[in-house]
């Protein structure tokens, strides 16, 4: 994405790995995770339970250590911290919502709210308790403010956490499975406020294990079995279930082109699902003779190669890397592309679909001559 | 695949209502369900959580009482309406007549894996004592962990503690296992093999009604329903 | 082992660090129980066997002088089985070097190898002192501080000083049993009584009776008819005592003490029982997940129930294997302590089976019925409750309690006002009454434990007042005796000259007896006569008045006349046999006093002396100081004592005021010892209770401190917040067992001082008891926090929260 490049990365896991040992033995929840954070990026990170989604946040809120690798946030080592000052460095940093909201039920939600003020004392005494009002307003929750959290309902006390995990004003929210135990309305009401927050430039890094939540987030990140899947193939392919993302991501070649190399030959025999993981590329129509027109760019999450897998045949159009980077590649065999579209006839649809109109756009193109842009997803 | 329509239902929930009072205002869970379990199949119940699988399941297992409707079960004994029976009848029923299965296993800590399948036996068994002991070993041989019979719970790995849960289960001999997500907090490999034992009871004639939140599993149950806000739909919302 | 018994040792056997709590909770209730009961039987059998064995004169006559003539008669009365005869001199020994003086009651005896009545048990050394050696009594000893072979000096009447040697110790159990405020003992052979500046004559006489020894009426009326008889003879009879062969006589205020002591082991049993419901309450908490399990898997409530019943037999089992050994051992150990400070020997180690039943049933019983009730709540919990672990929402739901909604609104209440209280003191402040039942029983553990600590010091207090006043009765700074009678101006110009003294006054004494209307003997009473507006007497008037200079045969008399006129008032006369005359005299008033030597009267110096034919003339004289510490007394006793010599009075002896009270406080101290042991075990349970508490709410509240370290309590915080939390509690129960301590207090010096002086007490109130409990809770209450806030602070949030 573009952005990305222009903005700072704020939080940057190197190389986790995590490892859990108990009398049965070890088990590796996560095995070598990359992951970096983008300044005002609203991430989610999908999975299914046991596949370490939740791990991967602990190692990030440093509510638990790694076993090998490094968290950065802001710049600064999490885990040279001790466990005492992680905890105010994260009061001060970070702001946390759980799936259970883990709200002190002894407080009442004014005062849960400033709670984490009187732990970091950022903001003076006196200001607190306004500032905590004007938060539990911005959650909708004005008028409960002075109940015990047991007497509002589960969608209120989830607001107020929000709350919570905005009173010192924290750069980096992050939040473990935050609608995992509301019904729909709260969960969607809920969702409505991260936006918020993502929109006045918030970081938000969410759990969720469930897929149509991400459609509300700028970013996606799978995490399956411990590692996370190639991005680009969750954007490609969004319709693939998580072990069948996990399938691509383990059974593509990868694969690297220089600057304005070729990829593919028009008219040459193509056996490989292309998708983009880094970089660009230039798909070049060879009009009438020696004529190149430049129909389109395609860029990270865009595939190539489905047109003449599915329809059999040459390359309908030349595909090389663009002039200005390098492009990186997963590339899929032909048995296993076949294979996959069998298993997720959903996947086998939406790229039919493409194939369709990729061979209208070839077409009018080739009557137009002039380029256009084509849609990869 | 059993023929759902020639035989009589082992379990059937008419117009069950469920509802939670509390501070903040009544929540319904359950919203007036119908359903029907035939005997010998796999039924999956799918929904997203908080639709109120975990609920349906307490409620046809008589671990929670419905607010109104009724859970009828066929067994033994003959048609037993669950919410009449008190809380000591339920328990005696419960143990003798279904298996129960948690995504938290639920295994007693200082009990070795031997004891933990012994326990419903003990508590309410159709065997006589010392037939326990070789019927719990006999369990566990089937779930393979037979070596690790003198082992307790925090000696053995996730799956192997399901594997026990499920031995557990079958200790009384029940004709119904109900299972809330039991492969929910386990990687994907023990998940798979955690499924592969519940589809090898069905096809030893256990009639199973199995939770899940996973949709991928959609196509192995003999036949599913999807829960949403506490009332069946069509599709997954 | 079927799985459920195996499930139920594994619980003993899993969480040591609570069977511990709970066992050592029941233990020391059981051993509380078995170590008085215990003593208890042992002392009230061996007090009396004892005493018995040293063969107790049934009769003491105190007397004028004496030789064996009137002895020889006395052995040939009728009823009479024996009769021997002693010489008691109070004189003041020092061991040698040292500078104190200590006033010991000599006896000296004919015949130590012909000793039949009061027994001396030899204990060390030789038992048959010769001339110039002495022999101490075990008090004796322990006071001064010396060993058979060691050399004391011993200060005779004119001043003279003469060493004695120690040729052993001995057990005198018989001749002061019924006082214990007395003189410690020594004994001399009567041939050395020269040496010692005395006649080699008797002045007391110790009989048995051949028949009726512990018939109460027989001994009177041969005590009546011996001193007849002996008056008769020409002697005069200044005071008499009986005593029963088979009764201590002191044994009813010993029995009257430990049944003090019961009365606090019964509560401490009461205090552990809240101890234990508390830990069990919070077992049965964290075994809910266990016991919807088993409702799961087909467990009926009567098995679960069976279960737990039989946990709480093993805990109480447990508790018996350490407590009644101990118990045993600490019931023997009490009842020699007993023996040893009274004097009397015990029969030897033994299992008393009363205390051992007691025991056994106070340990399975306790548990059982502390027990029963959160067992029975545990049990009944639902699956859904269970399995759920939430039973609140899904039973009756979360009610707010009264208090917990004033908190919560009085924090609202000065919020308004702008009086914002820093959440982490609202956590610890709510936290407290959060579990009410748990709050409720801590608290009256720590409560009950904090009254009696602060009781016992307000009852000590009391008594060291009492005999303060009653000292005062006699006593003054100094007191000069003389051994003859001189003129008060001329006493008083002499005195008056030595720096520090600040008055004097002379004052003369008479004994009397008291007589019944039939003319026999009702009692003996010593009437002391200070000028009648004294400055050293300020009497506690029970009824009447005080004396006045022109009462003339009129007496103000100390309350225990009316052991022997019950209804007598002010306005009622006494017939007196007073130096061998009958006379009447009107009594006009009553006071209180302590003492078992008979009873006290006061007349005015004014009327007796002329009485005595001394007008104007004394023998003793009491002296008041510029400083009233036992230093300076001492200090002006020496200064007096040396300036009267110089000036050639015949000194008899002097003596410093608080120097003779300090064995009057020394046994109340073995008294206050043993309340305060008790007070310490029951703020131990308390303790105990209160550590308890917080580790189960620690424990119930991991979830929260993990929260509060996700958003950004550090480690002090979250310590601080438990520690505020236990000190809090610390402080309410402090405030409780202040006015607790109010009725604690009466009660206790009631029964006490009923108990030791058969007299009620005026109850005096010190800070030091609050003061040090409050010092005491806090220290408490903190360590008892401080091990739960540390575990508290090291939880990590993963393992708190728990995610995979």
């Amino acid at each position: 994405m573009s952005e990305q490049s222009s903005s700072r990365p704020l939080i940057v896991m190197d190389d986790i790995v995590k490892i859990f040992v108990n009398a049965a033995g070890t088990f590796t929840a996560l095995k070598g995770v990359h992951l970096t954070v983008y300044e005002g990026e609203f991430v989610s990170i999908v999975g299914k339970s046991g596949s370490g989604k939740s791990t991967l946040l602990n190692m990030l809120t440093g509510i638990d250590h790694p076993t090998e690798g490094r968290v950065l946030v802001d710049g600064v080592d999490v885990y040279a911290m001790s466990e005492s000052q992680r905890s105010q460095w994260r009061g001060r940093n970070l702001g946390i919502v759980f799936q259970f909201f883990q709200l002190l039920p002894m407080l009442t939600l004014h005062e849960n709210v400033m709670l984490p003020m009187d732990y970091a004392d950022k903001y003076a005494f006196d200001e607190r308790p306004q500032r905590a009002l004007e938060l539990l307003k911005m959650v909708g929750l004005e008028k409960q403010a002075y109940k015990l959290p047991l007497a509002v309902s589960t969608g209120q006390q989830q607001s107020a956490a929000i709350a919570r995990a905005l009173a010192n004003d924290p750069p980096i929210i992050v939040a473990d499975e935050p609608t995992g135990n509301l019904d729909s309305r709260s969960a969607a009401y809920i969702i409505d406020i991260f936006e918020e927050l993502s929109r006045r430039g918030k970081t938000i890094v969410m759990v969720t294990h469930d897929p149509s939540m991400t459609e509300r987030t700028t970013r996606t990140v799978v995490i399956s079995d411990g590692e996370l899947i190639e991005e680009a193939i969750v954007l490609a392919l969004p319709m693939l279930s998580h072990p069948l993302m996990r399938a691509v991501h383990d059974r593509a070649e990868r694969l690297t082109f220089n600057p304005g190399e070729t990829i593919i030959q028009q008219k040459a025999p193509v056996d490989k699902f292309f998708i983009i993981a880094e970089g660009r590329v230039e798909v070049v129509l060879q009009v009438r003779g020696k004529e190149e027109v430049i129909v389109s760019h395609l860029g990270r999450g865009d595939f190539f190669g489905e047109v003449e897998l599915t329809r059999g045949g040459k390359a309908i159009a030349s595909v090389r890397a663009a002039l200005d980077a390098p492009v990186r590649l997963l590339a899929l065999s032909r048995p296993d592309f076949d294979w996959l579209m069998e298993a997720s006839p959903m996947t086998a649809e939406a790229v039919g679909r493409i194939v369709q109109q990729r061979l209208q756009e070839n077409r009018s193109q080739e009557r137009r001559k002039r380029p256009r842009i084509l849609g990869g997803r | 695949m059993p023929d759902t329509s020639a035989s009589e239902p082992i379990i059937q929930l008419r117009e069950v209502v469920k509802t939670y009072h509390s501070e903040a205002g009544d929540y319904t869970a359950l919203k007036g369900l119908n359903l029907e379990v035939y005997p010998g199949e796999f039924l999956g119940i799918l929904g997203k959580s908080g639709a109120g699988k975990s609920t349906l399941l307490n409620m046809l297992s008589g671990v929670d009482q419905v607010t109104s409707g009724e859970v009828l079960v066929r067994s033994a004994e003959g048609v037993i309406a669950l919410h009449t029976l008190d809380e000591n009848a339920l328990a005696l029923w419960r143990g003798r007549n279904m298996g129960i299965v948690y995504q938290s296993f639920q295994l007693l800590p200082t009990l070795s894996l031997m004891e933990n399948v012994m326990l419903p036996i003990d508590l309410c068994g159709n065997y006589h004592p010392r037939r326990s002991r070789e019927r719990a070993m006999e369990l566990l041989r089937m779930v393979e962990l037979e070596e690790h019979a003198r082992k307790i719970p925090a000696f053995i790995s996730g799956g192997q503690k399901q594997r026990v849960a499920i031995a557990r289960a079958l200790a009384n001999d029940p004709p119904i296992i109900v299972a809330d997500e039991p492969t929910g907090s386990l990687d994907s490999v023990t998940a798979e093999h955690i499924f592969e034992l519940f589809e090898k009871l069905v096809a030893a004639g256990k009639t199973i009604v199995m939770v899940t939140h996973d949709q991928g599993l959609m196509p192995r149950f003999t036949r599913y329903k999807i829960l949403a806000d506490g009332a069946w739909v069509e599709e997954m919302p | 082992m079927r799985p459920r018994w195996k499930k139920v040792l594994t619980d003993l056997w899993d969480n040591k660090a609570r069977t511990l709590l709970v066992v050592l909770s029941i233990a020391i209730g059981v051993l509380a129980i078995g170590v008085i009961a215990g003593a208890y039987v042992i002392i009230d059998a061996d007090m009396s066997v004892s005493y018995a064995a040293h063969n107790p004169a049934n009769l003491e006559l105190r007397m004028q002088d004496f030789d064996t003539d009137l002895l020889d008669a006395v052995r040939h009365y009728h009823g009479i089985a024996d009769a021997e005869a002693r010489r008691a001199i109070s004189l003041s020994v020092r061991p040698q070097g040292s500078e104190v003086w200590t006033k010991l009651d000599f006896i000296a005896v004919q015949d130590f190898k012909e000793n039949r009545i009061n027994l001396l048990t030899p204990v060390e050394g030789a038992d048959q002192p010769h001339n110039g050696e002495i022999l101490l009594e075990e008090d004796a000893r322990d006071k001064l501080g010396v060993a058979p072979g060691d050399v004391v000096e011993v200060r005779l009447r004119d001043g003279t000083i003469k060493p004695l040697r120690v040729a052993g110790i001995v057990q005198d159990p018989t001749t002061s049993a019924a006082d214990f405020l007395a003189a410690p003992l020594a004994y001399v052979p009567d041939d050395s009584l020269p040496d010692l500046h005395q006649p080699q004559t008797f002045n007391r006489l110790y009989i048995t009776l051949d028949s009726g020894q512990d018939d109460e009426d027989h001994i009177r009326e041969m005590l009546f008819t011996v001193k007849d008889k002996i008056e008769k003879s020409g002697y005069y009879v200044g005071f008499t005592r009986r005593s029963k062969t088979h009764q201590h006589p002191l044994a009813s205020t010993v029995n009257a003490v430990l049944g003090i002591l019961m009365a606090l082991g019964v509560l401490i049993v009461f205090l552990s029982s809240s101890l234990i419901a508390n830990t069990l309450s919070a077992l049965l908490q964290q075994h809910m997940r266990h016991i919807g399990v088993m409702k799961l898997v087909g467990g009926r409530n009567y098995q679960v129930l069976g279960m737990y019943l039989v946990l709480m037999l093993a805990f109480g089992l447990l508790a018996l294997l350490i407590a009644v050994p101990l118990g045993g051992q600490g019931a023997y150990g009490l009842a020699l302590f007993i023996a040893n400070s009274i004097g009397f020997a015990l029969q030897g180690y033994r299992i008393v089976p009363l205390a051992f039943v007691a025991q056994i049933a106070v340990g399975l019983l306790v548990p059982l019925v502390a027990g029963l009730a959160p067992v029975l709540s545990g049990t009944r919990i639902t699956v859904l409750q269970a399995i759920s672990g939430d039973p609140a929402r899904f039973g009756g739901g979360v009610s707010e309690s009264l208090i917990d909604r004033t908190l919560l609104r009085l924090t609202q209440a000065l919020a308004r006002r702008g009086i914002h209280t820093p959440r982490p003191v609202l956590i610890s402040i709510r936290n407290t009454f959060r579990n009410k039942r748990r709050l409720a029983l801590t608290l009256f553990t720590l409560t009950m434990g904090g009254a009696i600590f602060i009781s016992v010091f307000n009852v000590r207090t009391s008594l060291y007042r009492f005999v303060q006043q009653v000292g005062n009765y006699f006593l003054a700074d100094v007191s000069v005796d003389f051994s003859k009678s001189y003129r008060i101006h001329k006493v008083e110009s002499y005195i008056k000259q030595v720096p520090g003294v600040v008055a004097v006054e002379g004052w003369t004494y008479a004994t009397a007896e008291i007589l019944y209307p039939d003319g026999s003997l009702a009692d003996n009473i010593n009437i002391l006569a200070p000028p009648a507006n004294t400055s050293l007497v300020s009497p506690l008037m029970v009824a009447g008045r005080w004396m006045r200079p022109d009462d003339v045969r009129k007496l103000v008399i100390s309350e225990s006349i009316l052991d022997a006129y019950p209804d007598l008032q002010p306005g009622d006369t006494l017939r007196l046999k007073i130096e061998g005359k009958e006379e009447t005299w009107e009594v006009v008033g009553i006071f209180k006093f302590v003492g078992l030597e008979g009873t006290l009267g006061y007349a005015p110096y004014e009327y007796l002396s002329r009485a005595q034919n001394r007008a104007n003339r004394a023998f003793s004289y009491r002296v008041i100081t510029e400083e009233h510490d036992r230093a300076y007394q001492n200090l002006m006793r020496q200064r007096l004592d040396a300036s009267l010599r110089a000036h050639g009075f015949q000194v008899e002896d002097t003596t410093a005021g608080l120097a003779s009270l300090d064995d009057a406080s020394e046994s109340l101290d073995i008294l206050i010892t043993f309340l305060l042991i008790m007070a310490l075990l029951t703020a131990t349970v308390g303790s105990m209770g209160l550590a308890g508490t917080m580790g189960m709410n620690v424990l119930e509240r991991t979830r929260e401190i993990g929260i509060m370290r996700a958003i950004g309590g550090t480690d002090t915080r979250i310590m601080g917040i438990v520690i505020t939390e236990g000190l809090f509690i610390g402080l309410i129960s402090w405030v409780l067992a202040d006015i607790l301590s109010v009725p604690f207090s009466y009660f206790l010096s009631g029964i006490v001082s009923r108990a030791i002086f058969n007299t009620p007490i005026q109850v005096v109130f010190t800070p030091t008891g609050f003061g040090l409990w409050l010092g005491l809770v806090i220290i408490l209450s903190s360590l008892a926090s401080v091990l739960p806030a540390y575990n508290a602070a090291r939880l990590t949030i993963r393992e708190v929260l728990a995610y995979e």
